[in-house]
């Protein structure tokens, strides 16, 4: 639910001296995304993917830097991360399993895929293994519903899931 | 009279004409090979008030939902005022049941680029932005792969083939999406792309003349945008052979449906995919010819024709002519993106009804009161409802909920409510008794005791 926010008023920030926000992204964009876009706001979910990509979740720190560099309010960056799914402000497992459960996939039998993964992964929706390898996630519509069901592991799409193949594609991955 | 040539899919192999197993994305060469950008060329030589005219002329309307003419919406620009001026291209495609953008994303991106340049050319716009959806990793990467074709080869940036635009080099953009359904409305996606939330615009002022950075911009859908190049190589008249014109009688400012569409049919079929046919096809046909048939021991029993937003078809109602007059003749939202679902006999239209309202209440963007409140309000009764806890009471609640939260009937600012508002309406009243079999039908009196 993407309106929904955390009160983050009283919270305590973690930090870190490394900064998340690296020199590379920041040539990287100062070079190749500002020129594309008149205000240096249009670069904010950009650059959260950026710094998502190598870090695998979004720290406030992060957030903080970001706000830095494109000369922002850090609570006008945090307002904008917090709207989109993609986006974790809290960490997650190494693989995040995207399971549709849109009306395609509900008719194809996303019901016995997502029991089948929380059985394997002794999670549910929504919960990170204590690993740290899996997060999984019931999510609206992936765009695939002609190999309804499916479901994104990361970057990765797979169509006509059974309970069956879906345990060879967990077993699959280290 | 079955489609004998396809118009957007004659690079990308499709049953009745090629097979889905040989699909491949068509690099810069292949497509020119084929005789892509040969309408750029085209374009390139005409007057921009030319190239509008022709697409104004061939009364192609929007294929990402709205069904509004592409001609007439690129009409609502201002003049050219030195400032710039944008092009956004809507590749957000997360309405559920509908995935036809991302094959020509996927397989034959130049053909979406040379759409993108002539409607620069024809619009004076300067810089165009590709807003494709988060989820779609692999599309990302190929359209990022042809961007770069393209400009290699000198479509786009400085010293582009096509000259300056609206005194500018013209150039194309990738903006990844994050997650969001509401940035597929025009105005979230260009909230979305100038940084912010994705929260919609109250209008006016239209994108047109405020949109992206408070400057003129058009919004068009991928499909629209590809339809363009085969319509500028061969006029109006010969797109306007295909399709289904006006119905009888109807004078000349009705909007027709002309040209074909991408179809994509999902659900329990033999052979899913998406299919390019006459708009005006019938239902029956995807299902039965392109889709194969309907799996063994599956039976038709509705479809959610063009999205859930759009409402269902009956199970009298297979016979329906796809086109966009579907709405007034089926009593629903309309053709939407014209991507079937079929529901077989044996799923629960409770279940349905439920898995819509979910998704409008978990995707509302939180602006407006009735949809906020209403959506989660419908997924509540709909749980009770399913898990048989509810009372006829709530039958007519939803209704009454689902009936006022919306653009239509005034009360939201875009049209996200619109869709759980036909979505649950649609299926409570055409399964009315499928609904009143689910709940219970005893009568309960309250008595309070006070004091």
């Amino acid at each position: 639910m993407a309106w929904i926010t955390k009160n983050s008023a009283t919270m305590q920030i973690d930090r870190r001296d490394e900064p998340y926000l690296t020199a590379e992204i920041k040539a990287d964009f100062e070079q190749r995304m500002f020129p594309r876009y008149p205000t240096k706001q249009a670069c904010t979910i950009p650059l959260l993917h950026a710094i998502q990509d190598l870090h695998n979740w979004l720290p406030y720190q992060a957030i903080e830097e970001a706000a830095e560099f494109l000369e922002l309010p850090a609570s006008t960056v945090l307002d904008t991360a917090t709207f989109y799914e993609e986006f974790f402000l809290e960490p997650r497992g190494r693989y995040t399993i995207w399971v549709c459960q849109s009306v395609s996939c509900e008719i194809m039998g996303h019901n016995k895929l997502v029991e089948k993964l929380s059985e394997k992964l002794g999670i549910g929706p929504h919960e990170t293994t204590d690993d740290g390898r899996f997060t999984l996630m019931n999510v609206e519509c992936i765009g695939a519903c002609g190999g309804a069901p499916c479901a994104l592991v990361n970057h990765k799409l797979h169509e006509n899931l059974t309970a069956d193949n879906v345990e060879q594609i967990l077993d699959g991955l280290e | 009279m079955p489609l004998e040539q396809p118009i957007l899919l004659t690079n990308i192999p499709t049953p009745p004409w090629g097979d889905f197993a040989d699909r491949k994305t068509l690099s810069y060469a292949d497509y020119t090979k084929a005789g892509g950008y040969a309408a750029l060329e085209q374009a390139v030589g005409m007057a921009p008030k030319d190239i509008l005219e022709v697409v104004k002329a061939a009364e192609l309307r929007g294929r990402g939902g709205a069904g509004f003419p592409a001609g007439m919406k690129w009409s609502f620009l201002p003049p050219q005022d030195g400032g710039q001026r944008f092009l956004a291209i809507n590749c957000d495609e997360s309405e559920p049941a509908t995935f036809k953008d991302q094959v020509l994303t996927e397989f034959d991106p130049h053909i979406v680029i040379e759409g993108i340049a002539i409607c620069m050319i024809a619009c004076q716009l300067d810089t165009a932005y590709y807003y494709i959806r988060g989820e779609y990793h692999h599309h990302r990467e190929i359209f990022e792969n042809a961007i770069r074709e393209a400009y290699d080869n000198g479509v786009f940036g400085e010293g582009s083939r096509i000259g300056k635009v609206n005194d500018r080099w013209p150039n194309l953009y990738l903006q990844r999406g994050a997650g969001a359904y509401i940035c597929g409305e025009e105005t979230a996606l260009l909230e979305s792309l100038e940084g912010k939330r994705g929260w919609p615009r109250i209008k006016p002022p239209f994108p047109a003349v405020a949109g992206a950075f408070g400057r003129p911009t058009i919004i068009n859908n991928v499909e629209t945008l590809a339809t363009v190049p085969p319509v500028l190589t061969h006029g109006a008249d010969w797109f306007k052979s295909f399709g289904k014109g006006r119905p009888e009688g109807a004078p000349p400012n009705v909007p027709a449906s002309f040209g074909t569409k991408l179809f994509g049919v999902s659900g329990p079929v033999k052979r899913p995919g998406v299919y390019e046919e006459h708009l005006g096809v019938t239902l029956k046909t995807l299902v039965e010819d392109y889709g194969q048939g309907m799996l063994p021991g599956k039976n038709y029993k509705a479809a959610f024709h063009g999205g859930i937003s759009m409402g269902i078809l009956d199970t009298d109602e297979y016979e329906a002519e796809m086109d966009f007059d579907i709405g007034k003749k089926y009593n629903n939202l309309g053709l939407g993106t014209a991507c079937p679902t079929i529901i077989p006999h044996d799923v629960s239209m409770v279940a349905m009804a439920r898995n819509c309202a979910r998704f409008y209440s978990h995707e509302s963007c939180g602006q407006c009161t009735p949809c906020r409140e209403g959506g989660n309000w419908l997924y509540k009764i709909l749980t009770r409802i399913e898990q048989g806890d509810g009372t006829m009471k709530d039958l007519d609640m939803l209704l009454e909920i689902a009936s006022s939260m919306g653009s239509m009937p005034g009360t939201t600012i875009c049209g996200l409510a619109d869709g759980a508002n036909w979505a649950v309406r649609t299926i409570v009243n055409k399964f009315w008794s499928e609904f009143e079999d689910a709940v219970s039908k005893e009568r309960f009196v309250s008595i309070s005791a006070v004091g």
